[in-house]
């Protein structure tokens, strides 16, 4: 008897802590959750005003693609935004790649990425040198490919598989709106 | 209550980092930039205050069978907390230190501290002792943070001065990328547990030399 | 060749070279510094840890799509994570007391050790980023535990030389043990870039 008292207790005290937990984390993921939902909204629109500052009404449409890494194309007047996961260093590379009617990119942004902070991290940062990274880009179409393996993609420094990461992800862009007509 | 000693144990005599050598994965992986040490070493102070005093007020409470498997559960919640009010409110450093921040969870440091301490100790002892260690993983985090930023990337105060740039300090191409890539991490901290080894014994030889005059 | 098996290859390579688990993303560092002084020991741990991490990572794959994500309770996942975790390594020592004693005597004083493991929940939490299904979570897991046996080994057998040598005293154990740790990831780094595709 006295041993069924025992586990009783031992059971109910885990029970009791693991739901005042669960109690408390619901609350606390209330008050948080619209403002994580809110953030990540505006960062994907923020991303796509970035990549094509013309566009609005953007429609998602149906699109064909080869290598994968195409998640969404949205279309409008304007051009074209693109959005793909290509495979960096450090895991999925999150972005937006905004084209023109003529099929030229107007925009790079990337959304979220992990690669490694000071080397593959620049592609994305707000710095000088990423921004510089990024809109090189710009104006450019066809397939692209990394300066060392003969292309016209300058990579950044020490990171040339997030640099090629980043241009395969343009290219799936650029080659899924080519498909489109 | 000796708050003084307490203080000296988690900043040098018992550093978690520097001499306890608990929780390195996070000390090796996100002291790539200042922005990056300073934020872990709040969050991490946060919960180790915020787990020290509910396990300590509970520590009566909890039969000792499952007093790991009720401690985890408590730290777990802390540190989801944690990571969903950083999610909400500093987006850019929940981005920056990832998976990071969830794995505090299984960071020894708190663990370690709600064993060896909170689950014996009153809960204002308990608060001040997650206070000091905290304050002793922060320092470490920062002087690692520090060394490497400037090594590798040449840069102080990533992510915080300069509109997120750094202060210049090594002209850019000079930086020895190394430091900051993982192998960077181990060599920093080897070296600074020496260093640190070495003072703490200087230390006491010159205060045994002081005793003996 | 089918993508999907290429993106399986992709897993198995990168969790055990290009990205392994110790020396790279510095999951389970904890073990890695206090269970390495003797290579057997390194074995018997590493052993026990990829067992765990299989397991860790098909059950919480489970436990995340048919519970937490069918009930929109994702915020739970580090507290659910552990909790499997913990459970599963209590499971597992004392099936392993009763079923294969032999092993128990190999891996059981390893066990208790690896619910405090970030690998474990490392692996767990990765996976659910990844967007990995069963298969590639499990294989995740089970290579990641490979990856750590692989540097633990390797380390081990370092350590058990370099804890014999002379070194000025300020860098004797932990000191010595980080920087040889740095070197064998200077060595790991050459993996990176690996492709076999």
């Amino acid at each position: 008897m006295k041993n069924v008292l025992y586990i009783l207790r031992i059971v109910g005290t885990l029970f009791l802590i693991t739901a005042l937990v669960a109690a408390g984390l619901a609350g606390v993921n209330a008050i948080t959750q619209p403002r994580i939902a809110e953030y990540k909204a505006e960062k994907m629109e923020k991303a796509m005003k970035e990549v094509l500052p013309e566009g609005e009404n953007l429609n998602a449409v149906a699109f064909t693609d080869e290598t994968g890494m195409v998640n969404a194309v949205y279309a409008c007047d304007a051009g074209f935004v693109v959005e793909v996961a290509p495979a960096g260093f450090g895991g999925t590379i999150s972005m937006m790649v905004g084209i023109d009617m003529e099929g030229a990119v107007k925009g790079v942004s990337i959304v979220s990425q992990t690669e490694t902070a000071g080397l593959g991290a620049v592609a994305a940062a707000t710095t000088s040198s990423g921004q510089a990274f990024r809109d090189q880009f710009v104006g450019l179409s066809g397939t692209l490919a990394v300066d060392k393996d003969g292309g016209e993609v300058d990579s950044i420094t020490g990171a040339t598989i997030t640099t090629r990461a980043i241009t395969y992800g343009v290219n799936a862009a650029l080659a899924c709106v080519r498909n489109l007509g | 209550m000796k708050i003084g000693k307490m203080f000296k144990e988690g900043l040098l005599t018992k550093n978690p980092v520097l001499v306890q050598l608990l929780g390195m994965c996070s000390i090796l992986a996100i002291t790539t930039s200042l922005f990056n040490g300073i934020g872990m070493g709040i969050s991490v102070t946060i919960i180790l205050i915020c787990s020290n005093v509910l396990i300590s007020a509970l520590r009566k409470v909890i039969p000792s069978q499952i007093r790991i498997a009720a401690y985890i559960v408590i730290i777990a919640g802390f540190v989801t907390i944690v990571d969903l009010a950083l999610q909400a409110f500093l987006p850019e450093l929940s981005e920056s230190l990832g998976v990071f921040i969830p794995l505090i969870v299984v960071n020894c440091i708190i663990l370690g501290r709600a064993e060896a301490f909170a689950s014996k100790n009153t809960v204002a002892a308990s608060a001040m002792d997650g206070l000091f260690q905290g304050i002793g993983y922060t320092v470490a985090l920062v002087i690692m943070c520090v060394i490497r930023e400037f090594l590798g990337a040449g840069t102080f105060g990533g992510g915080i001065l300069n509109g997120g740039e750094g202060i210049r300090i090594l002209p850019e191409g000079t930086p020895a990328m190394m430091m900051i890539m993982p192998v960077g991490g181990f060599l920093t901290l080897g070296f600074v547990v020496a260093g640190f080894q070495w003072l703490m014994k200087r230390m006491e030889k010159k205060k045994k030399e002081a005793e003996k005059k | 060749m089918n993508p999907y098996v290429q993106s399986l290859l992709g897993i198995l390579l990168s969790a055990i070279l290009t990205e392994n688990f110790i020396l790279v993303k510095f999951y389970g560092i904890c073990p890695f510094m206090g269970v390495s002084k003797k290579t057997d020991t390194a074995i018997g741990m590493g052993m026990a840890v990829t067992f765990v991490m299989a397991i860790a990572a098909a059950a919480c794959w489970a436990v995340n799509e048919l519970i937490l994500v069918n009930l929109g309770l994702e915020y739970m996942q580090t507290v659910a994570f552990i909790l499997v975790i913990a459970a599963i390594v209590q499971v597992v020592e004392m099936f392993l007391k009763k079923a294969i004693p032999a092993l128990y005597k190999a891996l059981g004083v390893y066990l208790p050790l690896i619910t405090t493991n970030c690998a474990v929940l490392g692996v767990a939490l990765v996976n659910v980023q990844q967007g990995y299904d069963f298969l590639q979570s499990v294989l995740n897991g089970a290579a990641g535990g490979v990856g750590f046996t692989v540097a633990i080994v390797l380390f081990a057998s370092i350590r058990e030389r370099t804890d014999r040598s002379n070194c000025p005293e300020s860098f004797k154990g932990y000191p010595l043990a980080l920087i040889a740790a740095g070197l064998l990831a200077l060595a790991f780094m050459g993996f990176s870039g690996l492709k076999i595709f």
